[in-house]
């Protein structure tokens, strides 16, 4: 009889024999040498999408939110569903790095790196539209409870815009001081393998004089086990409060008890979505196959199911509750603007059900998890789909609310508004692309830690041990 | 086994000296504020390291620096300068108040005129006058806009170049000898008349003919057939129980509709402890505002208005219906028959058909139902409108044949209104002595020899009698803004009189009230009555009523497509049409603005245009998507293409055509992209000018052509339930079957929190606030309200509400404040309809004030909701959380009011730009903050004049009453169907409306627990049919709860 070190259920975390060195060069490997064509491209374009958006929100800011097709009944449009798409994008990141690093899943490091930036970049995205959806943007201070002489004038504390502020700044910060305290030891290595003087200097900056000490890592690890800490209820506390936007008004399709869970569900449900289309493309462009592996892109699949199918019990709740209440309002807006499909915009419903409940399905099936390019195909369709469910909840609650006399006409977004969404798009590829060029996209500290335990070089290490009779390992252990 | 030395650097295997100290210090805490780390080796605390400090307090400074030099860019200043010497009597700040008179063709109303710091910004209506008693119209309420149109003539032109007055007097003195024709608008003062009479009899030969571009010949000449008289009766709607109207729109633009409103409303005003209601029965051709009002109503074709007056005249005496096939209509007549004769002696029948064979039959009717001296005032003729058709049409052709040398144009412009204007243009170029009193430079004066710039009514001295007895008088509110010169004074100079207008007038009614302070008085209350008003029938000529039953008998019935042409609220005959605040008004009917289009029936539309409105689907498709069907329109001829609007209530077989639109750009920027002139449409039988039209072809073009339309649903009930919290309408019948239906209804959407008496305090998990001091009410009773729009017209004047323009229409972008709703009932081919003024509630627990993220909007000590612009940002969550949908966005700069210079060119048409032009700006009211971009704005109940009206009442000394202030939409109203004041006085006219009508009283979505402080009375209708929707309504409810 003999001992196995190796789970022989779990997969390895990381493919191949390979050495700490190794794993080194294969995730420096981007930052150290030059980009490929395909980066220039991708950041070009990443470049031009941002400065559309720039001259969207120029035209927006100078001539008014005019410049977009919302009107008296649909005050708010493309520009809140952006927002809420964009923060519910950013919701993996912190999920993978905080709530699996608590519940110790080991698979979270191929991932986590990539993820974080992520968040922070949709975070960044997500921000702008609030912030730009304002008739008069250039006193948006006025949203600060800052001491000030105006009487003093403070903000209204009952308003969930206000909760949202409070919400997505705290979350932000804590996710980007989450994100850079991880990076602290790989820009250290990096720092270290500089080949110029410049990149020693930027990198020792920014590496925070790390020298990897055992006090650093002690203090390091604890500071992460804290963020973590924060992390965790703000997972659940950002959306849930974003949901309050709609939850505590008295609009039919947007007064409803349900929203907090069945927004954060929806968050996570699309930023593992967001995830999966990233991390697909990062493992291929960078080679990064041994360290995101199929096993990732599974794992992440199952938390696509289950999240979806949880919006889609929400949307069901919704339907039934429609009916359920004999409210003539709530019915009108969940069975006529939602669920008929020849209502002006049943088609968005539809196509919100079909994205977001029948189509992650397919994730029952094992085969299909681990098939990427279904993989990728399905991440795309989970983001269309919960774009549609954020549009749907917004528009098709305002468009038709209590008045019929202020039913509203068909909207349509102008090309500002579409070239406001596609400017947070250029925001955050170009950002993505940055950080790819210049960061470790995968957390080298945390694979090594994870070699340690799982992976081919541990496997080979443990043969010796593991071809040993199982007596001599009683035998030794008894001895201590 | 050996012990291998592990290592982690260089230095820890070559146990180096910087290593060893690092692993010395790695434990080590150091404050980060010391560079010079000496200060502590010396055993100084890090306080003494001073660098850090020095070096905070110098970023610190340099940074306040910089800011405050950015931050004092210079801003540009604009001046304001003081009087030098200040006249006396005028404090700035306050308004002064001159009776005047809003005078345009014939219509003529009594205003006072609100003058601020010398310019007239605001027309109220005058109460000392027994014909409005304050009522106006919203053609009055944005008269005042038309002071201030930069289209207006700035000066005089001799064939189309300036000249001077001087020079003018002397071309035409040369000119003028030999016969002149003098075509004016009916011409209600008598001073002008006389002036006019003077001119005609120092130029022999000459003649004044009245031109009215819609006239009413046909009732002056069935009148003169039948009774003697070429005159026009007062119509009495007030003692009238039972009303009969052949499609005439008494409410909307028949003779003086603001009159007659106001009478009509006093017969729907309901007691609620002796329920009685006037009877109104309705024929309508084409959806209109008059018939939307009605009791009952029946759709017919314009051609058959003739045998359903005979019809009637049948029914009235007893005999049997004959020449009617339909049994829809042939019901109609015997249910206005049966209204009639139950109360003869207080019936009236009246008819807009310009047909005089009609008008005689409807005079027999009036006869025979005791109309004639009691609903009908032979003793009081009115001056509204005097021209016969066939005066002008003689004039056309004598121009044409050379006859004549010279024309003067007063007030009327035939080259755009009358039918065969080709004929009266070549008439015109035949003519040697063309010359036009104008304020613009319109159809006919730009074919003018000789344009006098005509001043408008706020700068004129004047009079009229509108009605025989009762004048009216004009006086200026300005001094001339450009330079100008009255009709009469040209009138004057060219009869050789030297003394002016002004002059004549007084001189004239000194002499007839006996002094110049009489006069003086008389001028400061704006109006004289009679003392007594004489009442008198007029005896029927029964030949002329044979023959005209003979005519009507003979002509057969019509089975092709008809036409009917109307007029707009707003709009008129095109007086309005370059009157921005007018374009922008909703229809009351269609709720469109800016255009013209061709209404159809909704069972037109299913064959036309394949749209069935009861298909949600198509109903929803053609909703939602401004751009309406074009269809091609021919008639005689002539063709018209125009967007079609599918309004229920019209007849299956009838199209309509507003007038007034396609005017020349000359009259001003609001009439461009407007619509098509339709006058051409109308046609001339017997010299008189018809504006219904058989024989009418449509084909569907193909294109379509967006129509702004402000509200696109009219229709309360849908598939999950009827919406009678929004709207409650009940029938008189129902009522006095259970007068208590509605608040039953309102007690059982209440009923899961205690009912209507706990509502408030258990609908809520809030504690309930004491609310004492003053608590501004509103009250609009649905029943009086009839959707004409003057409150509108007149909060855009008093509250500085912009105009936006038709491209921001279309995209639902409308600033109005106040808007009225209109919504169907019942069968949608011809529906019940009622109307709903909207402004905002001002609910105690208003939904927009807890979501606004920095208190912008909140609730003041008095229970108004109140914006504060400056704190806004615009986030507009208040505006999707309002349930009433009555918050406005600022989308762009449509006030020139932006701290961006230069944004509106490119992005808002060029009439919202011309709105903010120096001279347009003048209309604006100081009191009303301009909003700029990117800020909400709502109705603010007038808060300026609540502020005015508390001042007042503080500066006497005294608590505040309820006769201190009248919100300006509850002024205009010519109905009195809005009631204001402060709830908390138990005296005060709101309590009063709400104390006395408990049973009709409700809150606007009661259920949602906002608290709304704006009540309605609910809308009773006199019909003895089954309120449809709500009873299908209930049926629907109940069948669910089994």
């Amino acid at each position: 009889m003999h001992i196995k070190y190796e789970s022989q259920l779990r997969e390895p975390l990381v493919y191949g024999e390979k050495t700490f060195h190794q794993v080194t060069e294969d995730i420096l490997r981007p930052i150290e040498s030059k980009p490929s064509r395909l980066w220039y491209v991708g950041f070009f374009i990443s470049v031009c999408l941002l400065m559309f958006g720039v001259y969207s929100v120029y035209r927006e800011v100078t001539y008014g939110i005019g410049q977009w097709n919302l009107n008296k009944t649909i005050g708010w449009g493309w520009d809140i569903t952006n927002f809420v798409w964009w923060v519910g994008i950013g919701h993996a990141g912190t999920l993978i790095s905080a709530i699996l690093l608590l519940f110790r899943q080991g698979w979270r490091t191929g991932v986590n790196r990539a993820a974080e930036a992520m968040t922070i970049f949709a975070v960044m995205c997500a921000g702008q539209f609030p912030i730009f959806h304002m008739g008069r943007v250039w006193l948006a201070f006025f949203i600060m409870p800052y001491p000030n002489s105006r009487g003093p004038l403070w903000v209204n504390f009952n308003s969930p815009l206000l909760w949202d502020v409070f919400a997505i700044s705290t979350y932000f910060t804590v996710s980007l001081l989450f994100w850079y305290s991880g990076l602290i030891p790989d820009l250290a290595t990096v720092r270290d393998r500089a080949f110029t003087k410049l990149r020693k200097k930027l990198y020792g900056i920014t590496a925070f004089g790390w020298t990897g000490s055992t006090k650093h890592w002690q203090r390091h690890e604890s500071l992460s086990l804290v963020l973590a800490g924060l992390s965790t209820p703000l997972v659940l506390s950002v959306h849930t409060i974003v949901s309050f936007d709609f939850a505590t008004s008295v609009i039919p399709g947007w007064h409803t008890t349900i929203f907090p869970p069945y927004f954060v569900a929806g968050a996570i449900f699309s930023g593992f979505a967001m995830v999966q289309t990233l991390m697909l493309v990062v493992r291929k462009v960078f080679g990064l196959q041994d360290y995101i592996t199929v096993g990732h892109i599974e794992m992440m699949n199952k938390v696509i199911v289950l999240t979806g199918s949880i919006v889609g019990i929400a949307y069901l709740t919704e339907l039934f509750m429609g009916w359920y209440s004999q409210n003539k309002y709530e019915g009108y807006t969940f069975w006529y603007s939602r669920a008929y499909l020849f209502s002006p915009y049943g088609w968005s419903y539809w196509g919100m059900m079909a994205c977001n409940v029948l189509s992650p399905q397919i994730f029952w099936s094992k085969k299909m998890r681990r098939n990427l390019f279904v993989t990728f195909f399905m991440s795309i369709i989970v983001n269309i789909g919960m774009w549609f469910e954020r549009f749907v909840i917004i528009v098709t609650s305002l468009y038709r609310d209590y008045l019929p006399s202020s039913w509203s006409v068909y909207y349509s977004p102008s090309i500002y508004e579409i070239g406001f969404y596609m400017g947070t798009f250029g925001l955050f590829f170009t950002c993505f692309f940055l950080f790819a060029k210049y960061f470790p996209v995968i957390a080298v500290a945390e694979i090594k830690y994870v070699l340690k335990r799982s992976g081919e070089s541990y496997k080979t290490g443990m043969e010796k041990l593991e071809a040993q009779p199982l007596d001599n390992f009683i035998h030794d252990n008894a001895h201590h | 086994m050996e012990q291998k030395k592990h290592w982690q650097s260089f230095g820890e295997l070559n146990n180096s000296e910087a290593f060893n100290a690092e692993v010395q210090n790695e434990f080590k805490e150091e404050l980060p504020f010391v560079e010079d780390e000496s200060t502590l080796e010396k055993g100084g605390s890090f306080l003494q390291a001073k660098a850090p400090r020095r070096d905070f307090l110098k970023y610190l400074g340099f940074s306040t620096a910089a800011a405050a030099v950015a931050a004092s860019c210079e801003m540009p200043i604009k001046k304001a300068i003081p009087f030098a010497n200040k006249p006396e009597d005028l404090v700035p700040g306050i308004s002064d108040y001159y009776a005047t008179t809003y005078v345009q063709d014939g219509d003529v109303i009594s205003v006072l005129a609100k003058v601020r710091d010398g310019r007239p910004i605001k027309l109220e209506g005058n109460d000392l006058s027994p014909l409005t008693n304050g009522g106006t119209s919203a053609r009055v309420q944005a008269a005042v806009l038309d002071l201030y149109d930069t289209a207006r003539l700035r000066f005089p032109l001799m064939s189309g170049k300036e000249a001077s007055f001087e020079n003018i007097d002397k071309a035409i003195a040369a000119e003028l000898n030999g016969a002149a024709v003098i075509v004016t608008s009916s011409i209600t003062s008598p001073s002008t008349k006389a002036v006019i009479a003077q001119f005609l009899a120092k130029h022999p030969g000459s003649k004044h003919v009245t031109y009215d571009a819609v006239s009413h010949s046909s009732m002056l000449l069935a009148n003169e057939a039948c009774y003697g008289k070429r005159v026009l009766p007062s119509y009495q709607f007030d003692k009238a129980k039972a009303v009969v109207s052949l499609s005439a729109d008494f409410l909307g633009t028949w003779l003086n509709p603001v009159e007659f409103a106001k009478q009509y409303a006093t017969g729907k005003k309901l007691n609620e402890k002796t329920p009685a209601m006037s009877k109104h029965v309705h024929f309508e051709t084409v959806a209109s505002l008059t018939g939307s009002n009605a009791d009952q109503k029946y759709t017919c074709r314009p051609s058959e208005i003739g045998a359903i007056a005979a019809g009637l005249l049948s029914a009235v005496k007893g005999q049997p219906i004959t020449g009617i096939n339909d049994v829809k209509l042939k019901e109609g007549i015997a249910v206005a028959a049966d209204a009639l004769i139950g109360n003869k002696n207080a019936a009236l029948v009246v008819a807009g058909s310009n047909d005089v064979n009609v008008q005689i039959i409807v005079n027999a009717i009036n006869d025979a139902i005791g109309a004639n001296g009691n609903t009908i005032n032979f003793g009081v003729t009115v001056n509204y409108r005097q021209g016969i058709d066939s005066d002008f049409a003689t004039v056309v052709d004598d121009m044409n044949a050379g006859k004549i040398n010279t024309v003067l144009f007063y007030g009327a412009n035939p080259v755009y209104s009358w039918p065969q204007a080709d004929k009266v243009k070549s008439g015109l170029a035949k003519v040697k002595t063309s010359i036009s009193f104008n304020a613009k430079l319109d159809e006919t004066t730009a074919l003018c020899k000789y344009v006098l710039p005509a001043p408008h009514f706020l700068e004129s001295w004047g009079d009229a009698e509108p009605a025989a007895g009762y004048y009216t008088f004009l006086q200026p509110t300005i001094s001339p803004l450009f330079k100008t010169r009255p009709f009469e004074d040209s009138l004057l100079k060219w009869s050789g009189d030297a003394t002016d207008f002004t002059t004549y007038l007084k001189n004239e009614w000194s002499r007839k009230l006996g002094s110049e302070t009489a006069w003086n008085k008389t001028l400061q209350a704006g109006v004289l009555n009679p003392t007594s008003v004489p009442t008198a029938g007029a005896s029927l000529n029964g030949a002329a009523v044979a023959n005209a039953l003979a005519v009507v008998a003979a002509s057969k019935p019509n089975t092709t497509i008809e036409l009917a042409l109307y007029q707009k609220i707003g709009i008129g005959a095109g007086q309005g049409a370059s009157n921005p605040w007018l374009q922008e008004l909703p229809d009351p009917v269609t709720r469109a603005t800016w255009d013209n289009y061709i209404i159809v029936s909704p069972s037109m539309a299913r064959t036309l245009l394949n749209i069935d409105l009861n298909n949600a689907g198509q109903a929803d498709d053609y909703e939602v998507h401004p751009p309406k069907k074009v269809v091609k329109l021919t008639v005689d001829g002539k063709s018209i293409e125009l967007p079609v609007l599918i309004i229920p209530g019209t007849h299956p077989q009838t199209v309509g055509i507003a007038l007034g639109y396609g005017r020349a750009e000359a009259v001003g920027k609001a009439v461009i992209g407007t619509g098509k002139n339709a006058f051409p449409l109308a046609c001339i039988e017997n010299g008189t000018v018809h504006f219904n039209c058989t024989n009418v072809t449509l084909s569907v073009t193909g294109e379509t052509y967006p129509v702004a339309l402000t509200q696109t649903h009219f229709r309360y009930d849908t598939a999950q339930g009827t919406r009678t919290e929004v709207v409650k309408e009940i029938t008189l019948a129902e009522y006095k079957k259970n007068p208590t239906e509605i608040l039953e209804e309102r007690e059982a959407e209440t009923k899961p929190y205690g009912g209507l008496e706990k509502y408030e305090a258990q609908g809520t998990i809030y504690p309930v606030y004491e609310r004492p001091g003053i608590k501004w009410g509103m009250s609009v009773d649905l029943n009086s309200c009839n959707g004409c729009g003057a409150c509108v017209v007149a909060c855009n004047a008093e509250n500085n509400v912009a105009v936006v323009g038709k491209p921001e229409v279309l995209r639902g972008h409308e600033m109005h404040w106040l808007r009225i709703d209109k919504y169907f009932s019942g069968d949608m081919d011809n529906p019940n309809v009622v109307f709903q003024p909207l402004m905002c509630q001002h609910c105690d627990n208003a939904p927009c004030e807890n979501v606004c993220p920095v208190a912008a909007t909140n609730h003041s000590s008095e229970g108004l909701n109140q914006m504060t612009y400056n704190r806004c940002i615009g986030t507009r969550y208040c505006a999707n959380n309002c349930p009433f949908k009555v918050r406005r966005f600022n989308w762009s700069d449509y006030s020139g009011a932006d701290s961006f210079p230069d944004n509106q060119e490119g992005i808002v048409n060029d009439v919202v730009i011309n709105m903010s032009d120096d001279l347009t700006r003048m209309v604006l009211n100081p009191d009303v903050t301009v909003r700029s971009r990117g800020v909400i704005e709502k109705c603010s109940f007038c808060v300026q004049r609540l502020q005015e009206g508390k001042l007042k009442a503080k500066k006497d000394s005294r608590p505040f009453e309820d006769g201190d202030i009248k919100v300006a939409c509850q002024q205009s109203c010519p109905t009195n169907a809005i009631s204001f004041g402060n709830a908390n006085d138990k005296h005060s006219a709101i309590t009063k409306v709400r104390v006395e009508n408990p049973n009709r009283s409700f809150y606007v979505l009661e259920q949602l627990h906002v608290l709304p402080n704006v009540t309605y009375l609910a809308k009773v209708r006199n019909s003895d049919e089954h309120e449809a929707a709500h009873e299908a309504s209930n049926e629907k409810e109940a069948e669910k709860k089994a």
